[in-house]
């Protein structure tokens, strides 16, 4: 076994040698071949360099015409723009006055037609309220009119009443006066004679009344 | 004798309280003069009354019939015929003398009046015999004439 693995790394070593061997001779041959093109190469690459120096140079310099060029034609190009939009500013500003104006003009307008209606819905208002306030009036100054009216049917009515109640009192009042009256009327006719003839009738009157009286009782013959 | 005694008084005296008054006088004087009682201070129509009476009408008295006679009196005046009379006055002594007078004319002489005050019949009289009433008054003319005289002030009064 060992021996196997002494011959295996032996050969494996070999192997490796002659590898690296080759490679080195092979990276030998590739330098020489490779400076060589490089030097090629090189040469072209200068010369292409050269040329695109010459070309670029030519470049430049139409390049600084073009732009000397594009500057020029910018400047003026500029200046017409400037032209345009200071034309185009003040048309705008023009425009914007004009509609300032309309605008103005259309405010003016709606705050006319506005205070024109305030104005007419102000009248209509008032027209309104006048007429209601009329009404109200004239609706007060019926009801006012119905209300003295039934007032003072009432206060008549009510009067009338008084007054027949009172008439009836005072006729009750002056029935029963009356018959007072009558029923005492006697009784104060004798109160009265009793008065003054007891004031004015002398003793001999009264004892010829007396007499008479006692004739009368003779002729009746009250006293047999 | 007491009656004659009775008489002579009843006739000047034509009331029952004139009466009974004279006789309460004369009792009085005579029991001062027989039984030396307290003498009583007469007014001066009593006076005239007992020196109106005759001399011999006093010597029908003595102690020993004072009393009797006295009693006989009020028996007497207890049966007299009396008419009581309402008279709208109060009348004097004489007028009441005038009536009696009358009375005594007219219905008897032993007849003595029984006198009350009634105003209320204004004037003439009202008589009571034997317990009926009888009115003579003018109220009783007027009472009478109630109705016509109702008439004529109820045309005055509407």
């Amino acid at each position: 076994m060992i021996i196997y693995l002494f011959v295996l790394s032996g050969a494996t070593l070999g192997a490796t040698f002659l590898y690296l061997r080759e490679v080195s001779l092979r990276k030998k041959f590739q330098n020489q071949e490779e400076e060589k093109i490089l030097e090629k190469y090189r040469e072209e690459g200068l010369e292409t360099l050269h040329n695109s120096i010459q070309k670029s140079q030519a470049i430049l310099g139409e390049a600084e015409l073009e732009g000397i060029k594009v500057i020029a034609s910018s400047k003026i190009e500029t200046k017409k723009m400037e032209e345009a939009v200071d034309s185009q500013v003040a048309e705008l500003i023009k425009e914007s006055q004009e509609t300032i104006n309309k605008s103005q003009a259309q405010l003016i307008q709606f705050m006319q037609d506005l205070q024109k209606r305030s104005l007419e819905f102000e009248e209509t208002s008032k027209k309104t309220t006048q007429e209601r306030i009329n009404k109200v009036f004239n609706s007060l100054e019926e009801k006012l009119a119905d209300f003295l009216v039934t007032t003072e049917q009432k206060t008549t009515s009510s009067i009338e009443l008084e007054l027949r109640a009172a008439r009836n009192l005072i006729d009750s009042y002056r029935t029963q006066q009356m018959k007072l009256i009558e029923e005492n009327i006697i009784a104060m006719m004798e109160q009265t004679l009793s008065m003054v003839l007891g004031k004015k009738l002398s003793l001999k009157d009264q004892v010829e009344i007396v007499y008479e009286a006692l004739e009368k009782a003779k002729i009746d013959k009250f006293i047999v | 004798m007491e009656n004659n005694i009775f008489e002579q008084i009843l006739k000047q005296s034509y009331s029952l309280s004139i009466l009974k008054h004279r006789i309460r006088i004369l009792k009085s004087y005579l029991s001062g003069y027989f039984f030396n009682g307290p003498k009583e201070q007469f007014k001066t129509e009593d006076q005239n009354f007992l020196s109106s009476l005759p001399k011999d009408f006093y010597s029908s008295f003595n102690k020993n019939n004072f009393n009797e006679i006295f009693s006989q009196f009020d028996q007497n005046i207890s049966k007299l015929p009396a008419l009581t009379i309402y008279l709208a006055f109060e009348p004097s002594d004489e007028a009441i003398e005038r009536i009696g007078t009358k009375v005594r004319q007219l219905f008897s002489p032993n007849l003595i009046l029984d006198v009350k005050y009634d105003p209320r019949l204004i004037a003439g009289c009202a008589l009571v015999w034997g317990g009926v009433y009888k009115d003579y008054s003018l109220k009783l003319k007027i009472e009478e004439s109630k109705d016509k005289i109702l008439e004529s002030f109820k045309k005055f009064l509407r």
